[in-house]
């Protein structure tokens, strides 16, 4: 076991100093620099402190993924490829050292060399911000505090058990009155259309009523402030295109209450904060909405409340999100040390990024998946324009979804520039299903291919 | 052949080549622009800086993939809320179809009238129709100086998104507008002929300023003035005109026609409330009044836009009717019987049968004010002669005597109208004597906790001859 580890650490170290001699480390790491510290000034924000660091955080971020996907990708390629075909890597196989100890030694040095880069480029994406933030007024300060540069958790009301609604009604409708098999399915529908409208809905005048268990996390949200982050739809258009509604948290007699009337435009997100302590003392949290308007509005079930909370500070929240982004890392590292470990350099580098673009493709997939052609839906008719096709290649794409969804599940970068929290939990998921599950597929094939391969074999005649 | 002499071969080769390229490249640029091969526009972009440049040129074709895959972005960020990014999209979807007027409309339109909505504080709001302004009247008029469409919605946002009512947060646009044009323009009129002049050094600085950050040319906006003025330019009504005149000016398309509805829509605008009395703070509301010295102007410039209109001369028409009923009813209403007289001459020399022969200028203010009183419930008669003899007081708080005499008198007509036709049913549906109507209200107005604040209730005592309020 110490002399894998021996091996593995020299492998790595080799791929380290190969790097560092062919001035890779150092190129790398001034571009990544370069475009954090020119990206502010080329920007376009939308004026406000809190729009200019979001769209710092994302682009910079954003930016550094690429460059050092790219860049892993490449590197993961050419550092096993180039080796094989200029012959360096039969002094390192004619020693005793296990064929896969050499690629899993070569993963663990690319993985080190972006955990570097990563941590110096983030080092300074995370400097920057406080940089600038430190310059700011004091009120901007605390909204970037509030909203942007930190770690906020979300709670929603529990879902509405639609299902067992439209069953139960479904079953009264039957036992009333009898209908035939062949018009069960569309009274069904209508049942789920009416039972959902019953749910969502906010007439004109009516009170909507959330309820949201805080649980144990009542203890630490005592003289927080909460934020909530609504959004509707209005039945109807009007001219101002925004809708009054009296916003009511707490509950009378009870607790404390907050209430508040605003008009807001439909359709959106739309955040606010309201006070703390608004909730009783078994972490009861009661928000209602009077309908202060003369058309019906339609809170959706799925997305209509969320009540955010601060979980954690921006610094550790950071740290996690570039955890997920090398864990990325990580599978592109493999992905090419697994193409590099049958293919020559260039076909190795052309397959890893074909591979690429049809995981950054997955939208398309998932258009046909949810459309189940691939010729596109009638738009006269609503009708899927079925093939021989779409027999083959629904199914694959559905299951290339799936595969693709257990790394894309995952935005770091989304998260971080909306003030969400990034927990413990989803950066061990990350690196769960990006690195052990998805990287571990690649490492077995990539390992039993070059273990069987005769190196020697491949080289052309000088 | 020795090197030297291979190499020096190859650059005057190269030289060759590119000689001939560039005469191909002429001959192939005179083909697209060709109207029948119906190939993209070759027209150079003007006043571009490097980077968008190189862009148009480096990226070719595939300018408009890129393009496109922008356009997915902003409406999927839009789609879920978030717009920080959208400043940026749209510089580059513009940069990238820069002859396209159409993207430089979308995208101007999508940040001040659908973006800015979404957001429920005015200073938010504002900043995204600035933002729209600013990316029509910076950049899209600097590639495109002669589109008659571009210089039509630049001036429709100054007209309608701030100078109508229609969005909620359109006092504090044109508050915030007016302030910011206080602090280039001064408090009081702008001698615009001085600043064309620019004799002194402050008439420079702020000629700068203007041409600088406005993009306004001092030399325009005195013809203006000239022309539809005198006008106040801390409001946007005069800056929809400024543009729509540019516009009218530059652009050669038949697409005139909206730069001319702008015009007249201004001018109406200008008239109804063109006028600043208070430009508040932020707590209370800028507070404005009718214009009437510019029906005139008004009048003058419908006549001659519906010369100059061809195709919807019906519209236009309608328009001017229209706006010569609101002109008699604001000059009643301001206490200038005579002028009212003979506008409302006007309006029925003009538009025969549109009012009737025996209607007098009175009964038309009032049907145009609250429609036909015979058929009105006691409630609402009541409700609308409080709110009359409200604003009554509020004129007198303001110092709009001409105006309070104006609402005194609409309210004390409404009352006699009203009474007139309840002869038979007094007890029943009557209402109480109108003096005790007026000073019920001006008592309500005078209410330390719900009145006017105590610096315009002084003015009203003050106004109305009343003892000063006693201190508590």
């Amino acid at each position: 076991m110490r002399m894998c580890l021996q091996q593995l650490w020299a492998i790595g170290f080799l791929t380290w100093k190969a790097a560092f001699r062919f001035r890779l480390f150092w190129a790398l790491l001034i571009l990544l620099l370069v475009s954090v510290v020119a990206l502010p000034l080329l920007l376009k924000d939308d004026g406000t402190a809190r729009g200019f660091t979001q769209i710092l955080l994302t682009y910079n971020l954003s930016v550094i993924a690429t460059l050092l996907g790219l860049a892993t990708l490449w590197l993961a390629c050419g550092t096993l490829a180039r080796d094989i075909e200029d012959c360096s890597l039969q002094v390192v196989a004619v020693k005793p050292v296990p064929r896969w100890v050499i690629w899993l030694g070569k993963w663990l040095g690319l993985m080190a060399l972006n955990a570097a880069l990563l941590g110096l480029s983030g080092s300074s994406v995370y400097g920057l911000l406080h940089w600038r933030a430190r310059r700011l007024p004091p009120e901007q300060q605390t909204v970037l505090r509030n909203e942007v540069l930190v770690a906020r958790a979300a709670l929603k009301p529990p879902r509405p058990n639609l299902e067992a609604l439209v069953e139960q009604r479904f079953r009264e409708r039957l036992e009333k009155t009898p209908v035939p098999p062949s018009e069960q399915a569309e009274l069904r529908r209508q049942i789920e259309a009416l039972c959902k409208a019953g749910i969502e809905l906010a007439p004109s005048g009516y009170v909507k009523r959330w309820e949201i268990q805080l649980g144990p996390r009542r203890f630490f949200l005592r003289d927080e402030p909460l934020f909530l982050r609504v959004k509707f739809h209005a039945a109807q258009t009007n001219l101002t295109g925004t809708y009054k509604g009296l916003w009511q948290v707490g509950l009378p007699d009870q607790t404390r209450v907050w209430q508040q009337i605003k008009s807001l435009a439909a359709d959106t997100y739309h955040e606010f904060a309201v006070a703390p302590n608004l909730f009783d003392a078994d972490g009861r949290l009661v928000i209602s909405f009077v309908n202060l308007e003369d058309v019906p509005l339609l809170f959706p079930i799925e997305d209509a409340l969320e009540v955010l909370y601060r979980e954690g500070g921006f610094g550790l929240n950071f740290a996690r999100g570039l955890g997920i982004i090398w864990c990325w890392m990580g599978l592109l590292a493999a992905m090419g040390l697994a193409a590099a470990s049958f293919l020559s350099f260039p076909v190795a580098a052309f397959c890893s990024g074909s591979l690429l673009v049809v995981v950054l493709s997955s939208g398309t997939m998932a258009r046909v998946v949810e459309e189940g052609t691939v010729r596109g839906v009638d738009h006269e008719t609503g009708v899927a324009v079925g093939s021989l096709v779409d027999k083959v290649m629904v199914p694959v794409f559905r299951v290339l979804l799936k595969v693709i969804n257990l790394a894309q599940q995952f935005s770091p970068v989304d998260a971080l520039s909306t003030g969400r929290s990034i927990t413990w939990g989803e950066l061990g998921r990350a690196f769960g299903q990006v690195v052990v599950l998805l990287g571990g597929l690649c490492a077995l094939f990539g390992i039993t291919i070059f273990s069987r391969r005769e190196l020697a074999g491949v080289q052309a005649t000088p | 052949m020795s090197g030297r002499v291979y190499k020096g071969l190859l650059v005057l080769v190269a030289g060759g080549l590119l000689v001939a390229a560039g005469h191909v490249q002429e001959a192939l640029n005179r083909q697209r622009a060709d109207p029948q091969l119906g190939l993209t526009r070759v027209a150079p972009l003007e006043n571009a800086p490097p980077v968008l440049a190189f862009t148009t040129v480096a990226l070719g074709g595939f300018r408009g993939l890129i393009a496109n895959a922008l356009w997915l972005r902003a409406s999927d960020l839009q789609e879920q809320g978030k717009y920080f990014e959208m400043v940026q999209l749209a510089d580059w979807i513009t940069k990238l179809q820069p002859h396209f007027v159409q993207v430089w409309i979308v995208q101007a339109w999508n940040m001040a009238y659908n973006i800015s909505v979404k957001f429920s504080d005015p200073a938010d709001r504002w900043r995204w129709v600035q933002k729209g302004i600013e990316l029509l009247r910076d950049q899209a008029l600097r590639y495109n100086p002669n589109e008659a469409l571009l210089y039509r919605e630049l001036a429709w946002f100054f007209q309608h998104k701030m100078g109508y009512n229609l969005d909620d947060a359109h006092l504090f646009y044109k508050r915030a507008w007016a302030v910011e044009m206080t602090e280039v323009l001064g408090p009081y009129r702008t001698n615009l002929a001085a600043l064309v002049a620019g004799q002194t050094e402050e008439a420079r600085r702020i000629a700068n300023q203007l041409r600088q950050r406005y993009k306004l040319d001092p030399a325009v906006m005195l013809e203006v003035d000239q022309a539809y003025g005198p006008l106040e330019w801390r409001l946007p009504e005069a800056h929809a005109l400024y543009w729509a005149w540019l516009g009218l000016q530059r652009s050669t398309s038949k697409d005139k026609r909206f730069l001319r509805r702008v015009v007249y829509q201004s001018m109406k605008q200008c008239v109804e409330h063109g006028r600043i009395i208070t430009l508040g703070t932020n707590a209370v509301p800028v507070e404005f009044g009718p214009d009437v010295d510019k029906i005139e102007k008004a009048n003058l410039a419908f006549e001659q836009m519906i010369a100059e209109e061809k195709e919807t001369v019906d519209s236009f028409k309608r328009a001017h009717r229209n706006f010569l009923g609101t002109a008699v009813y604001l000059l009643w209403i301001n206490n200038r019987p005579s002028q009212a007289e003979a506008w409302f001459r006007y309006l029925k020399q003009q538009y025969p049968g549109e009012v009737p022969a025996e209607m007098t200028v009175d009964e038309f203010a009032i049907q145009t004010y609250v429609g036909d009183v015979s058929e009105m419930r006691q409630d609402r008669a009541r409700a609308i002669i409080e709110g009359l003899l409200g604003r009554y007081c509020l004129d007198l708080a303001l110092g709009e005597e001409d105006a309070a005499v104006g609402h005194h008198l609409l309210a004390r007509r409404i009352w006699e109208s009203y009474q007139a036709a309840r002869q038979r049913q007094k007890g029943r549906l009557g209402l109480a004597p109108f003096e005790t109507i007026r000073d019920n209200v001006i008592q309500r107005y005078l209410d330390p906790q719900t009145g006017l604040r105590p610096e315009l209730a002084a003015r009203l005592r003050a106004a109305l001859n009343l003892a000063p309020a006693q201190p508590r």
